[in-house]
């Protein structure tokens, strides 16, 4: 079992009862718009298998931008709602990208293979972080939702319930416009 | 010692006293936004004896959660910081924290505005994120994350996760107070008796 499976069991082990009550806690569905949005950062990044992602190939698509760490609790707890709403919007029109910040590709290899549904949407791998500096990421898990002209237009700090029907319609408007 | 006085008109004075400087008390009444009788609940997880306090206030839920030692030098071995380094932030008390914005409105917070006042009775800062990654990258090291953002503009539905480092040693009590501001009003909240984690589970 990889180290940091260890470690999340240990560090789960650990908590009090507090804790314990807060992780079943419904994640929220706020997302909060930009009063003035931003052009999200260019980017080139590598998947798992090496192979090359430039987020402007994705012009022209709504894009749901996660960043996150295996070591985050809120990113896993989140992550399955990003593969239902990849899942449920068409691809041709809408993408989640999940950018891993400073982890192996073998040891998010190990993490994803023991989620109950394996995501089917990219993860890229952020080994410096410089692509989170330059979207101005202070904490994890932090997400954007980017319209079809590369504009910055929502953003959540922390876990979200991302395939949420508010959430859902957000998107579905941006891809209408 | 930190005292927090209720005068009749409502306004609360903060008394210091700052027995290092020879001072007896210094009062601030009139400029200082109150000390908030805060809603706070502590947790004991009955097996490890670990505990964890929320505070619940105007507009913000802080959770700060013990943590073991041997838990910070897992965390940070795993990202292969030097062993100096691991030992380094493990001889902190350390606590898990989680700051959500419980309000419809924005929730700012800057961690240099908290202060944790120990059994010496002085008011000290908290070492911040900035002043970590600073110390890291002086050894080489270029990893960023765990610790809780120096800042933050939180929005309806914001939260955050990360440690809290406080430079006491193991089992020590000690006071924290912090602020943050709703649509830029200030708020003050405290915990007191707060205490570090044990070296070890018993």
């Amino acid at each position: 079992m990889p180290r940091t499976f260890v470690l999340m069991l240990a560090f789960y082990c650990l908590l009090p009862p507090a804790q314990a009550a807060w992780e079943p806690e419904k994640l929220g569905r706020n997302l909060t718009a930009l009063a003035k949005p931003l052009p999200a950062p260019d980017f080139a990044l590598k998947d798992m298998d090496d192979e090359s992602y430039s987020f402007a190939d994705y012009r022209g698509k709504v894009v749901l931008l996660n960043f996150w760490a295996t070591w985050c609790p809120p990113c896993r707890r989140e992550m399955p709602s990003m593969e239902r709403l990849h899942q449920m919007l068409d691809s041709d029109v809408f993408k989640v990208i999940a950018i891993n910040q400073m982890e192996s590709p073998d040891h998010v290899f190990a993490y994803t293979g023991q989620l109950a549904v394996d995501p089917t949407f990219p993860i890229l791998f952020d080994s410096d972080s410089s692509i989170a500096n330059a979207y101005k990421v202070k904490g994890l898990p932090t997400t954007y939702l980017i319209d079809k002209q590369g504009m910055i237009r929502y953003r959540a700090i922390g876990g979200r319930e991302f395939d949420h029907p508010d959430v859902v319609k957000l998107i579905k408007q941006l891809i209408e416009e | 010692m930190i005292l927090v006085k209720n005068t009749p008109d409502g306004i609360s004075s903060l008394c210091v006293n700052l027995r290092r400087a020879g001072m007896a008390c210094v009062c601030f009444a009139a400029f200082a936004p109150p000390v908030l009788a805060a809603n706070i609940s502590v947790q004991k997880n009955p097996d490890s004896g670990l505990l964890a306090w929320t505070m619940e206030d105007e507009g913000i839920s802080i959770e700060l959660i013990q943590l073991l030692p041997d838990f910070v030098r897992a965390i940070y071995s795993a990202h292969n910081f030097p062993k100096a380094e691991v030992e380094a932030i493990a001889s902190w008390c350390v606590f898990g924290t989680i700051l959500k914005n419980t309000s419809q409105q924005q929730m700012s917070y800057r961690v240099a505005d908290w202060r944790y006042i120990g059994e010496d009775g002085v008011e000290q800062p908290i070492k911040t994120k900035t002043q970590w990654i600073e110390q890291w990258r002086r050894a080489g090291i270029n990893f960023s994350w765990t610790l809780l953002p120096d800042s933050g503009d939180f929005e309806v539905g914001d939260w955050q996760q990360g440690f809290t480092t406080i430079k006491l040693p193991r089992d020590s009590t000690f006071d924290l107070v912090i602020s943050w501001k709703l649509d830029g009003e200030k708020h003050v909240g405290k915990f007191e008796n707060l205490r570090c984690a044990p070296e070890s589970l018993k």
